[in-house]
């Protein structure tokens, strides 16, 4: 079942999936990421956060799709974005691939809605889950990282919060 | 771990926090109290961090004491950053950390058996992956429409069928809420139970023979009429003997009766020919002792016939025996409160309201 549920993209790549893979079986090793997604599944339902929400996207349970509410009392408020979270065959030790779905116009989101975010890259933990993860990428939109910009439009307009709020509205789309 | 309180200062002498001034030990508990702890609370120390299962050969890091399965937090080490997963605390190598056999000591004390627990999660899992699973949820629409289609085929057989016990299959339920106030309970049992349960397992097996594979589930459910409307709806009626019928002093009772949705008319009416039998026989037991008469008159009381009617625009209506009690609510009573119905011996009255009811009730056993 679990062999079934196979990404291609995911199992391409991870050594540390490799790593495991070798010692366990490569099978073995996908049942026990299904097995934690499941658990984050569980808690996720369960936990009732406000604002965040996720759920596999079909069948396949290492692709989601993320919801976000954004932060009160940031330009963000009231605009509601869905995100994709894919997860490596080498999860929960090597981060998942998350970009937003709904064009975001952000400093730290680029056109194709990939996001800069520490915790995505070199400062992924293994603790962290779709829900931290979801809960970072809120507080992200309410406070962007300005110094290194994938939008440099929207890092410029970010000073303008009055002008930056209109730009907002006027461009956003589901 | 304890920080200097007063940088300004620094002596050699560590200046305790205020929490650690007034922090007192915590007393081991010696006699029997029993302190109860939430299994989910239980579980959130017990458990990996990393793969959010039970610790299995808990590793604990040296300096900051953090707990891992050692199949877990080695494979962290190798693939990502050398820094503890909870606090990112550098961890140098596999040598700062060190076995926490206490720890597996523990868990095996509250969990003694190891694979049983895993079994229960395993169950847990499947059984959520089944539920977002979409095939699982498009096949169970489809098995839920089919029924329904079942249903509707069924439905009209069932409300012309003559026959009394088409209506609710459920009658020994029925029958026991009828009867709950009635101090010889039995007798009503066992009189209502012997000819109903024929009917109801005869029409179940008829069911469950036209559905294939997943269907049969269903087709030993009760019929779905009950669960449209959900299976704990009841009813509250008001019983009074008809006006005119009955003669004031023969049984001028009236009932107040809560039943299931799903009782017919004729439950209703053998209700009644019970109620007033075993009124009977307790009068003439008195009567017994008082005067040594035979009691025999429950035999002819127990066989009389009830006719129940529904006052509807000034005017007594007959109602059919294989009517539900819902059904007589949507159809003609309408209103928000207990349903009134009239009831009177069908010997006393005309025959021909009587015609419908071929297959007599048959309360003659009891």
């Amino acid at each position: 079942m679990a062999s079934q549920n196979q990404d291609p993209a995911a199992a391409a790549s991870s050594s540390a999936a490799a790593l495991k893979a070798n010692e366990s079986g490569n099978s073995a090793t996908r049942g026990s990421v299904s097995k934690r997604l499941q658990q984050e599944l569980m808690t996720l339902m369960m936990s009732g956060d406000k604002g965040i929400s996720a759920f596999p996207e079909s069948d396949n349970l290492f692709k989601w799709i993320g919801t976000i509410d954004g932060p009160q009392a940031t330009v963000y408020e009231g605009l509601r974005y869905r995100l994709s979270l894919e997860f490596p065959a080498g999860y929960p030790y090597q981060a998942p691939r998350v970009k937003f779905v709904t064009p975001c116009f952000h400093p730290n989101v680029d056109d194709q809605g990939f996001i800069c975010l520490d915790i995505l890259k070199d400062k992924w933990s293994a603790l962290y889950d779709v829900r931290s993860i979801l809960l970072s990428v809120q507080s992200l939109l309410g406070e962007p990282n300005n110094e290194s910009p994938l939008n440099t439009t929207a890092a410029e307009l970010w000073a303008d919060q009055g002008a930056y709020k209109a730009h907002l509205q006027s461009t956003f789309q589901k | 771990m304890t920080a200097p309180v007063n940088i300004q200062t620094p002596s050699k002498n560590w200046e305790l926090s205020l929490y650690e001034l007034h922090r007192s030990p915590q007393e081991a508990i010696m006699d029997g109290t029993e302190v109860s702890v939430s299994p989910r609370a239980l579980h959130s120390e017990l458990m990996c961090p990393i793969c959010l299962d039970m610790l299995k050969n808990t590793m604990t890091t040296k300096e900051c004491l953090h707990r891992f399965c050692c199949d877990c937090i080695v494979t962290a080490l190798r693939s990502g950053n050398k820094e503890c997963p909870t606090c990112r605390k550098k961890l140098v190598s596999r040598r700062s950390l060190r076995r926490d056999a206490n720890f597996d000591a523990l868990i095996s004390k509250i969990y003694p058996s190891r694979e049983e627990y895993e079994a229960h999660q395993q169950r847990v899992l499947e059984r959520l992956n089944h539920l977002h699973n979409q095939e699982a949820l498009s096949s169970s629409i489809e098995a839920g429409l089919r029924q329904q289609a079942r249903c509707k085929n069924d439905r009209p057989a069932q409300e012309s069928d003559t026959n009394p016990f088409s209506g609710g299959e459920d009658n020994g339920e029925t029958h026991s809420h009828l009867s709950h106030d009635s101090a010889p309970c039995h007798t009503a049992q066992s009189c209502s139970h012997t000819p109903s349960e024929a009917g109801p397992s005869r029409k179940r097996r008829s069911n469950s023979e036209d559905g294939s594979g997943p269907e049969d589930d269903g087709g030993s459910l009760p019929p779905p009429r009950r669960y449209r409307e959900g299976q704990a709806s009841e009813i509250e009626l008001v019983f009074r003997p008809h006006p005119h019928l009955v003669h004031a002093h023969d049984y001028n009772q009236t009932r107040f009766v809560k039943t299931t949705a799903n009782a017919t008319v004729d439950h209703l009416s053998k209700y009644v020919a019970l109620r007033v039998s075993l009124e009977h026989r307790s009068a003439s037991e008195e009567a017994e002792h008082r005067g040594g008469r035979e009691g025999s008159c429950l035999g002819q009381v127990s066989e009389k016939q009830f006719t129940i009617y529904i006052m509807t625009r000034g005017q007594f209506t007959t109602l059919n025996g294989s009517l539900t009690l819902e059904l007589v609510n949507e159809k003609f009573w309408k209103v928000k409160k207990p349903l009134e119905l009239y009831y009177a011996p069908t010997k006393d009255h005309a025959a021909p309201a009587d015609h419908q009811r071929s297959p007599p009730p048959p309360q003659k056993e009891g």
